[in-house]
């Protein structure tokens, strides 16, 4: 705030001429008398122009003709017209609007909407909740609901304000659970909410100057971090939030400067109860909220953590890029000076909008969760829906069948591990192909021990969950591992430090006793780096005498453990638990009990996947989506029969439909078959004509590509030989290019046709396969 | 010693005793304090020592030291301390039936604790106060070192072996020992720095965290920490730093870059002019000095190495009964005690997979103590237990494995068999494994899959140790090769009646 006038005075151009009127205005402001800021305005003037409309009064004072104590000159810097037509941005450090001074990093009021439903003004000056009267008396603020009152007012009267937390009478009623009864206002006086009841009440925002500019065409815009009150939130208002209290968030917008009311005050906690009589537009913010993660940070900690973790490298950084800051501060304060012209007719043009460019900004509406239509929640579910909902992978089964045995098996380790006084290291690799229940059996099994701890019946550990895929790189295990230990996020370097000390030497991490840790690698396998110096680390504590760390490793290479390192696989010890490939009974129980209670299959369908799944790969994700496809196939089915039936008779529609071997036998088809083989299978006479042909000449000449030219010659005498009509030569250039963009076919770059070169992009096994027995044109076979 | 010079070791017990001699004698010269535990191997060894002045065989040995102790009336401390020292299985036997003083406090394999400890004692983390079997590579770093520090000169040591053969432990040991001597013999204390280079995140940071340790509150960001160490070793050294630095270097393989220059630099450390730092690097490469630093050698300064032997037979046992001793009580069969450590040292000789194995079988035995209603018999961990876990350990199941698999991926494996037996080959590719795999389809009225399933077939059976398919740019084109024995295959599927058409014309 100081260096601003001083850069400005030492300029040899023309002094600016807010900087001498707008210091000590400010100045005043903030010194103001509890209650009665002195604001650019008289305080009397909006209960004046009480009966103006809503628009014109929300709008900045400068629009309103009573401005008696602001000279001309101070309300807006105006030297004279436009004189510099520049056709960029112009940046300020601080911007007189309307006779106020806002300078990048001020809090702001800001309107909310255009047509706000505002109950006129905000007066500056709150009015006494009992006697309703603005008045000169020294008020004070009840901490909860955050009412004025005069001291006289009260019963019994204070003499001064007290120390500490204050609350008026009411809501000390309200809470012991009485039913209060406010004083009502005089019947002829409007209540008029003051901007921070407004802001409390959503009715507007607060923001932070983050920077100023003004466009090519004159208007003045700033760019704001929006603060959110704590209703806003994810987590709506806890009982510890303070009434003041806002959240800072890291959503910004670009929103005209006319949307700016004035200023309040946002301070950090010291600041804040250091405050007593700053006036009513004070806040509180400790927390930054990320409005997309829903997430809150301590202010301080984020800019602590910014210096400190990076360490110098980004120090430097940082610091340049506040002088590049100051120096295009001083360059646009030298421009500022030339290009100050606004002008104040154009700004009055827009009078009667917020903001001129309506609907652009206000970003807060976006956030949040979309409302869920009430048909969607009222909609009764049939019996195909609701097993197509079980069906779906991500749900949860209650019980979870055939793997019995190799959950008591984990169940066993972890406890053997861990029961014991003396947590003792371990290790346990699970392998299994895909789809075999390996990841499900470990964390059902784990929930179970959760449920046991929770009963008393077991010591407490915690349970940390990885999955290799999920990490960006191998390393950040450690991170992840760390922050699930202690909470707090440091680098990976940082946190394999903390780790070692954790686990080789039996520090304390954090505050409490060190629990046994049960850390769970999914997909074990990504984990692996050049040296292995990652799973080294993980699988070296167990090994010592304090680490207290089981690990269950899963992977679906059955001899991962003998391709590492021997040096690594001797750390993993010789625990292993196979989850083998899922028979068709045990799939088909699988599936049963998914469907438990709902009649919407046939019971030889279901066995019909189970048997086709087991044949294949055994993987229970493949049988569970197959059924239901199937189930999907049918509901379409039925509701397309529904609908055909629906008018002639509305009865019909309510006969179940189960899904039938059918249903599962187009699902597999669908599952099973890649998609070129159906897209060949599909493909029109001509080009499977085409495909067959060219199939027999490159097996004929053993060669891998074929001219367009010979090709031609091939189809035509397969045509002939029997008895099709032979096809154009245009018509099958036409095929050869649709067959190409498929990319069935690969074809040569080129303008000529006649010997452009082709080639199967599939083997042409894959050929054969699809069109082997093709209904339509049963010759082709021969062929093949 | 006399005794630890004797030249050949004929037998390992004899090494064992050997060794427990050297190593009991250096602990009483040392006159370090002496726990119940120690006193009473001592007291073995007594007898013990009465034993060798005639090199015997083993079953001499023994017998005689038995005699001894019978004579002595030391039966209680024998039956604590020395038998288990040297079992052979013929020869435990007899005398389990013959030898009254093998009757020891009965364990209770149902109460908890007990268990508990046995498991405790059994776990790797848990290591022993001494270190059996490993005493004369022991007692050569201890001397290097002990060398280093009354010459106040540096030196360095590089120790290599298999992992699971008690590297690490031992130098460990050696740390707290030198300490110990050092502060005995009047020396300064050197100052000790261990570090696992795989906790390094980049090889270099190895000097900084020495040149931290020997110097906590040196801020010199001119030079890097090499030259700083460079500096100071090269330099006349200052009174205050007279301390001996002792870097222990784990897994020290870890710290090789592309140009080998850490791995050099931090060997020329210990051989410049005014160097105090005894250097002993860890790792399982037995020539890691010999193809790194060829430089180091021509300035003939090469370390000093020390190989770790894997374990034998005979330490395995005796170090698994050292750790059951502190018990007190028979846990475990003597024979199935013997059956795993020769199984373990027949196949790596890695003291941690032996003692899994342990912990295994005595979870194999706690599973059927549970089911056991009736309390007969199960009091001790028996050979079959130990069967099965070194069958879990060592013996993948193969044919039970081949057996659960879904049938395409049997008849891919058939297919392959069925190839490899046509062509006599050992390798194909894919496509032509495709081919023949539908003509067995065909061959038996079941639908062949497409090409792409037939491939992430191919990969599940890769996943499972069954096949390799190696990379190739097409699919067609992937190698894939058989990696367990055809006749395996051949033997698994036979019992399937499914298969038995197709493996007839294979038995042509």
């Amino acid at each position: 705030m100081a260096a601003t006038p001083s850069k400005s005075r030492v300029k040899p151009s023309p002094p600016a001429p807010q900087t001498p009127a707008s210091g000590p205005r400010r100045s005043l402001r903030l010194s103001s008398t509890p209650r009665t800021p002195v604001h650019c305005y008289d305080p009397s003037s909006p209960r004046k122009s009480a009966k103006k409309s809503k628009r014109s009064l929300l709008k900045t004072p400068a629009f309103c003709p009573i401005t008696p104590n602001l000279p001309e000159s101070k309300r807006r810097r105006r030297s004279g017209p436009d004189s510099n037509p520049s056709k960029k941005k112009i940046y300020f450090k601080r911007v007189v609007f309307d006779g106020v001074g806002f300078e990048i990093g001020d809090a702001v009021y800001v309107k909310r909407r255009e047509d706000a439903e505002s109950d006129g003004d905000e007066p500056e000056v709150e009015e006494c909740r009992i006697c309703f009267e603005v008045g000169n008396f020294v008020m004070v603020e009840c901490d909860d609901c955050l009412g004025g009152f005069h001291l006289g007012c009260l019963k019994p009267p204070l003499k001064k304000v007290p120390e500490g937390d204050w609350i008026c009478g009411y809501c000390e009623a309200r809470k012991m659970g009485k039913v209060v009864e406010l004083p009502k206002p005089p019947a002829w006086k409007k209540i008029k909410r003051t901007a921070k009841e407004k802001l409390l009440s959503s009715d507007l925002w607060a923001a932070r100057i983050e920077s100023l500019w003004k466009e090519p065409d004159g208007t003045y815009w700033l760019r704001c971090r929006w603060y959110m009150i704590p209703e806003e939130t994810a987590a709506g208002r806890q009982p510890h939030n303070l009434r003041r209290e806002l959240y800072r968030t890291n959503d910004t917008a670009n929103i005209e400067m006319d949307s700016v009311i004035r200023h309040c005050f946002v301070m950090n906690p010291k600041d804040f109860f250091e405050a007593n009589d700053e006036g009513d537009d004070v806040f509180y913010c400790e927390y930054e909220y990320d409005v997309h993660w829903h997430s809150f940070k301590r202010i301080s900690e984020i800019d602590n953590s910014e210096e400190c973790d990076e360490g110098a490298g980004n120090d430097d950084e940082w610091k340049l890029s506040k002088d590049s800051d100051s120096q295009t501060d001083e360059d646009s304060e030298k421009e500022e000076d030339t290009a100050q012209g606004t002008s104040y007719r154009k700004y009055q043009t827009h009078q009667l909008a917020a903001n001129s460019r309506r609907g652009r900004i206000f970003g807060l509406q976006r956030i949040g969760a979309k409302r869920i239509p009430e048909h969607v929640r009222c909609h009764k579910q049939t019996e195909l829906e609701r097993a197509k909902a079980m069906l779906v992978l991500a749900i949860l089964p209650k019980s979870l069948p055939c793997r019995t045995k190799e959950m008591e098996e984990i169940t066993a380790f972890v406890k053997g591990a861990i029961c014991d006084d003396q947590c003792l290291g371990r290790c346990l690799y699970i392998h299994g192909v895909p789809g075999t229940g390996k990841t499900m059996s470990v964390l059902s099994v784990m929930r179970n021990l959760s449920s046991e701890v929770e009963a008393g019946t077991m010591r407490p550990y915690s349970f940390i969950e990885i999955n290799g895929l999920k990490l960006a790189s191998p390393e950040n295990i450690y991170k992840v591992v760390y922050e699930a230990l202690s909470g707090h996020r440091v680098g990976w370097k940082k946190a394999l430090h903390h780790l070692n000390e954790r686990f080789s030497e039996g520090i304390k991490v954090g505050r409490q006793e060190n629990q046994p840790c049960v850390l769970l690698l999914d997909e074990l396998d990504l984990l692996l780096t050049r040296n292995q110096s990652v799973l080294y680390n993980v699988f070296d504590w167990p090994t010592r005498p304090h680490s207290k760390l089981v690990i269950i490793g899963i992977a679906n290479t059955m001899n991962l453990p003998e391709k590492l390192l021997p040096r690594i696989s001797s750390r993993m010890g010789i625990q292993r638990l196979c989850f083998g490939p899922y028979n068709y009974q045990q799939l088909q129980e699988i599936i049963l009990t998914r469907l438990e209670g709902i009649d919407a299959f046939e019971e030889q369908a279901i066995e019909f996947a189970s048997r086709k799944v087991a044949a294949m790969s055994g993987d229970a994700r493949r049988a569970l989506e197959i059924c239901r496809r199937a189930a999907d196939l049918a509901d379409y089915r039925q509701k397309q029969l529904s609908s055909c039936t629906k008018v002639t008779s509305p009865d019909s529609s309510a006969g179940k439909c189960l899904v039938g071997m059918a249903d599962v036998e187009s699902a597999i088809q669908e599952v099973f078959q890649a998609p070129h083989i159906r897209i060949m299978k599909t493909s029109s006479r001509l080009s499977k004509i085409l495909l067959v042909s060219m199939v027999h000449e490159l097996y004929k000449s053993g060669l891998s590509e074929i001219t367009f030219d010979k090709l031609a010659a091939t189809v035509s005498s397969l045509c002939s030989s029997n008895r099709e009509d032979i096809p154009g030569w245009d018509t099958l250039l036409k095929v050869g290019c649709k067959l190409g963009e498929c990319r069935i076919i690969l074809c040569e770059e080129g303008t000529k046709h006649k010997l452009q070169k082709l080639q199967l992009n599939f083997p042409s096994d894959d050929v054969a396969f699809a069109l082997k027995d093709c209904p339509e044109v049963p010759w082709l076979s021969k062929y093949l | 010693m006399p005794v630890s010079k004797i030249p050949s070791f004929s037998s390992g017990s004899e090494l064992g005793s050997a060794v427990v001699n050297d190593l009991e004698i250096a602990g009483r010269c040392q006159g370090s304090s002496t726990n119940w535990k120690r006193s009473r191997s001592q007291s073995a060894l007594k007898s013990s020592i009465k034993s060798v002045p005639s090199p015997a065989k083993r079953i001499a040995l023994r017998r005689c030291s038995n005699a001894i102790v019978d004579s002595k009336g030391e039966c209680c401390d024998d039956s604590n301390g020395e038998p288990r020292v040297v079992p052979s299985s013929k020869t435990l036997r007899e005398e389990r039936s013959s030898d009254p003083c093998f009757q020891r406090s009965t364990w209770n394999p149902r109460d908890p604790a007990q268990i508990q400890a046995v498991k405790e004692a059994l776990h790797v983390a848990s290591a022993p106060d001494n270190i059996v079997c490993r005493e004369d590579e022991q007692k050569s770093i201890l001397d290097f070192c002990k060398a280093c520090i009354e010459q106040d000169k540096s030196g360095s040591l590089y120790v290599c072996g298999c992992p699971g053969t008690g590297k690490s432990l031992s130098v460990k040991k050696v740390k707290e020992l030198l300490v110990l001597w050092a502060k005995e013999a009047g020396f300064q204390a050197p100052e000790v720095l261990s570090i696992n280079c795989t906790l390094l995140t980049k090889a270099s940071e190895i000097f900084s965290k020495v040149i931290e340790k020997l110097h906590p509150h040196l801020k010199n960001n001119s030079c890097s920490p090499l030259q700083d160490l460079q500096k100071l070793y090269s330099q006349k050294r200052q009174l205050s730093s007279g301390k001996m630095m002792m870097i222990i270097v784990d897994e020290m393989d870890y710290l090789r870059t592309r140009d080998h220059q850490v791995l050099h630099d931090l060997f020329m450390l210990s051989t410049l002019p005014y160097s105090q730092c005894i250097l002993i690097g860890i790792a399982n490469t037995i020539d890691l000095a010999d193809r790194f630093l060829p430089r180091v050698e021509s300035l003939n300064c090469k370390p000093n190495v020390v190989t770790y032997c894997a374990y034998s037979k005979d330490q395995i046992l005796k170090i698994i009964q050292q750790r059951l001793i502190v018990l007190g009580y028979d846990i475990f069969e003597p024979i199935a005690l013997e059956f795993c450590a020769r199984k373990v040292a027949a196949a790596s000789g890695d003291m941690r997979k032996a003692l899994d194995v342990c912990r295994s079988a005595i979870e194999v035995f706690e599973a059927e103590l549970r089911l056991a209603t009736n309390k007969e018999e199960l009091k001790i961990v028996r050979f079959d237990h130990m069967d099965i876990a070194l069958s879990r350990a060592f013996k993948p199941l193969i044919v039970d494995t081949i057996q659960s698999l879904p049938q395409h991926q049997q008849i891919i494996l058939c297919s392959v068999v069925k190839f490899f037996w046509q062509c006599k080959k050992n390798a194909t590719t894919i496509g032509e494994l495709n081919r023949s795999y539908s003509e067995i389809c065909k061959g038996n009225h079941i639908p062949p899959v497409g090409m792409l399933e037939f491939t992430n077939m191919c990969r599940a059976l890769s996943d499972q140790g069954l096949l390799n398919v190696g990379q190739a740019k097409e699919i067609k084109q992937k190698r894939v090769t058989l990696k367990i024995d055809g006749s395996d295959v051949i033997f698994a599927l036979k019992e399937i009646r499914f298969f038995n058409n197709c493996l007839e014309f294979l038995n042509k």
